[in-house]
């Protein structure tokens, strides 16, 4: 997504008021865009900080090949500053060094232009050193804190904002963009619910890891569904020495997540939602007749607890245990 | 771009350049040293954003011809590698050549070294000045202003603006001005041939670069403002600051203008009185020390400290009018300010026991040092 147009095609509301807001010279001192991964938030920040920067613009769209926007295009423009987690959270020296740009005059132009990334992974301390220059924005500064989930923020924060929601893509859209690609159907369906990068989509459909994970998922699900007793054994042999990783973990969570999803849709004879199974695998009618609507619930429930858990540092395998231990019951 | 150059000049140039460049910068393109080639000569520019320094090599120099061969052109290199390059380099001529893909080859003698270089368009554009907005000031009097004022700029980031000099020029004075809040340094000199006049802010910590970098043997520094930076230029040397946004308190009602108690006294008398009072009174927050005048001609300063001891000593002062008085103040800013005032005598007026008080020296206006006494019981 390279123009204003582009955006406009994929995120109608969102690009509209961003063009509006720079046309009319309304531009808010602080946006928090909000959407989920590959909506184009990144995008939407660039082009922003192209749009108040680019001299040679025409309307609303920056022409792309000025000093201004190649700089701001190689992270290299001195008065627009990328904030990027470093590591798990974003720490408070990054924000002490933010509180310094603030103070100072910018370096070239009259502006200032921020954007946090992955603005929930402010750590709480990083995140109340911010508020205050939400609260008393200098002049000509204009703050852009892209997230996946607003609402693990601050409300404080939130508050501060004007926020810009991103709608979700067209799940439909993209699975056929990856059929037309060569993948197979069910495979395409899978993904598309796992990443909306059609790059990442590619190397996980090629990744042997990711492969094996997707067995080892409808493993988990047999045993779950005809001999729970077993699971916890098979957490220990097979589960956690192919998910080592805590991001390989999570990727492990999401599958369950989805299979579980899938029986619960089987009880509600929403056949069409299915992502794993289809509605002639064995494997799901054992899934209907072994866990009821409320079980069921309660077990996505704890996949979600689980996934907050591994966010938190709580170790892998007491996490995945306990998980298995919750199902099993 | 080509050029061949002497090598001695270059290591100069940029050891200067490099004072500005640090290895952990936001933005990538400021760890490298950029190189502007030109018939006259080569500009080299290091910077971290806030300060920038540009040194100049002109083509030729006393007759000595410094650079030659040259082709026009721009590059951006690594600082670190080429910093160290340079000085390890065998011979005393080293010529520099750069090709359309920005690979940078650096020759000298038998030495050859291979360097890929960034584009300079992506390094940041410093102002360009105009030199009639600019006035001119001896370096060494500008180094005394820096001197007399930066140790009083605020370290916390409480209040950002008074963490910088305020700089001030109107009516063919310029003036310097820094506070903590508790205590105030400012110094004055007059400018001629200027109609200039402008306030700004500039970081303390700029200053405290500009103090390092400032050669005392060049005579004058040409001082102009931009919209966001401020530059000071010497023959061969340009430093850059960012300036501080934000409007600098009001100072001048800080300072009281009558005064019920003046002492006179010698300033290296006093800072060795002070010094040792200060002994035992350091283990207190502010190491506060206490200043008893009476008419007779002797002040007695002593320092307490609850688990130590204490101290006391009378010194004799020249002279002290008006009334008698009993004040405490931090002695670590009492001999901050004594050392800064760089004059043998000096006076201090007091305006009661819980007002500011002010130091300066004897027969001269333009310095002033405010201290705001501690309430002590």
């Amino acid at each position: 997504m390279k123009t204003w147009s582009d955006i406009v095609a994929v995120q109608p509301l969102a690009g509209k008021i961003m063009t509006n807001s720079i046309k009319r010279g309304r531009m808010s001192h602080a946006y928090l865009i909000q959407g989920a991964r590959g909506t184009g938030k990144e995008a939407l920040a660039f082009l922003t900080a192209c749009t108040l920067f680019c001299a040679h613009k025409s309307g609303v769209e920056p022409c792309g090949t000025c000093l201004d926007c190649k700089r701001i295009a190689s992270g290299n423009h001195p008065d627009v500053h990328w904030i990027v987690p470093d590591g798990q959270s974003i720490k408070r020296e990054q924000i002490d060094h933010l509180q310094k740009e603030f103070t100072y005059s910018a370096l070239e132009s009259t502006q200032k232009v921020y954007i946090i990334k992955e603005a929930d992974k402010l750590t709480n301390n990083a995140a109340n050193r911010i508020l205050k220059f939400l609260e008393e924005p200098g002049s000509h500064t204009t703050a852009l804190m892209l997230t996946e989930n607003s609402q693990s923020m601050l409300s404080t924060i939130r508050s501060r904002c004007q926020m810009i929601d991103l709608k979700p893509l067209d799940p439909t859209l993209f699975q056929q963009r990856l059929i037309d690609e060569g993948m197979d159907e069910r495979s395409a369906t899978l993904i598309s619910e796992m990443t909306n990068n059609i790059t990442e989509a590619k190397t996980l459909n090629d990744d042997v890891w990711f492969a094996d994970a997707r067995k080892l998922m409808i493993q988990w699900m047999d045993i779950s569904c005809t001999q729970p007793k077993e699971l916890y054994v098979f957490v220990h042999n097979r589960w956690m020495p192919h998910f080592k990783e805590r991001h390989q973990q999570d990727r492990g969570l999401d599958l369950l997540l989805l299979a579980y999803r899938d029986i619960l849709y089987a009880h509600l004879d929403k056949m069409g939602g299915l992502t794993v199974f289809t509605s002639n695998d064995d494997l799901i009618q054992k899934g209907v007749l072994a866990f009821s609507q409320q079980k069921l619930l309660a077990v996505l429930q704890h996949i979600l607890a689980a996934k907050r858990q591994l966010q938190q540092n709580v170790h892998q395998t007491l996490v995945i245990e306990q998980l298995a231990l919750q199902i099993q019951r | 771009m080509k050029f061949t150059i002497q090598r001695d000049p270059l290591i100069a140039s940029i050891q200067d350049v490099a004072k500005a460049i640090s290895p952990r910068t936001a933005i990538p393109i400021l760890t490298g040293m950029k190189l502007d080639v030109r018939q006259h000569g080569v500009t080299l520019t290091g910077s971290d954003s806030d300060i920038s320094i540009e040194s100049f090599i002109p083509a030729e120099e006393n007759g000595i011809v410094q650079v030659e061969n040259i082709e026009e052109g721009s590059i951006v290199i690594q600082s670190k590698y080429f910093t160290e390059i340079v000085r390890k380099l065998p011979e005393q001529t080293v010529e520099i050549d750069v090709d359309d893909s920005l690979k940078v080859t650096i020759r000298s003698g038998k030495a050859v070294f291979n360097l890929n270089g960034q584009d300079a368009s992506e390094y940041p554009q410093l102002p360009k000045v105009e030199t009639d907005d600019s006035f001119s000031v001896d370096t060494t009097l500008l180094k005394h202003l820096i001197k007399q004022t930066v140790f009083a700029v605020s370290t916390m980031e409480t209040r950002p603006i008074l963490t910088g000099i305020k700089c001030q020029m109107a009516n063919n004075v310029l003036n310097f001005t820094a506070t903590d809040s508790y205590r105030l340094a400012s110094r004055e000199i007059p400018v001629d041939h200027t109609s200039l006049e402008f306030t700004c802010v500039v970081p303390g910590k700029s200053m405290n670069e500009l103090h390092k970098i400032l050669d005392d043997s060049e005579e004058n520094v040409e001082i102009s403002i931009t919209k966001n930076q401020i530059l000071f230029r010497t023959k061969h040397l340009s430093f850059l600051s960012r300036l501080l946004e934000g409007n600098y308190p009001e100072t001048s009602r800080l300072i009281p203008d009558d005064s019920k108690t003046v002492i006179h006294a010698k300033t290296k008398q006093l800072i060795q009185t002070v010094d040792r009072a200060s002994l035992l009174a350091r283990t207190n927050d502010n190491s506060v020390v206490k200043l008893v005048a009476d008419q007779d001609g002797f002040i007695e300063i002593s320092g307490y400290s609850q688990d130590i001891g204490e101290v006391s000593e009378e010194v004799q002062v020249s002279g002290i009018d008006g009334e008698s008085l009993n004040i405490s103040f931090s002695s670590a800013y009492m001999l901050e300010a004594l050392k800064a005032i760089d004059a043998e005598d000096i006076k201090i007026e007091f305006t009661g026991a819980m007002r500011p008080f002010i130091i300066r020296p004897e027969n001269d206006q333009s310095v002033l040092q405010l201290i705001v006494p501690v309430r002590t019981f």
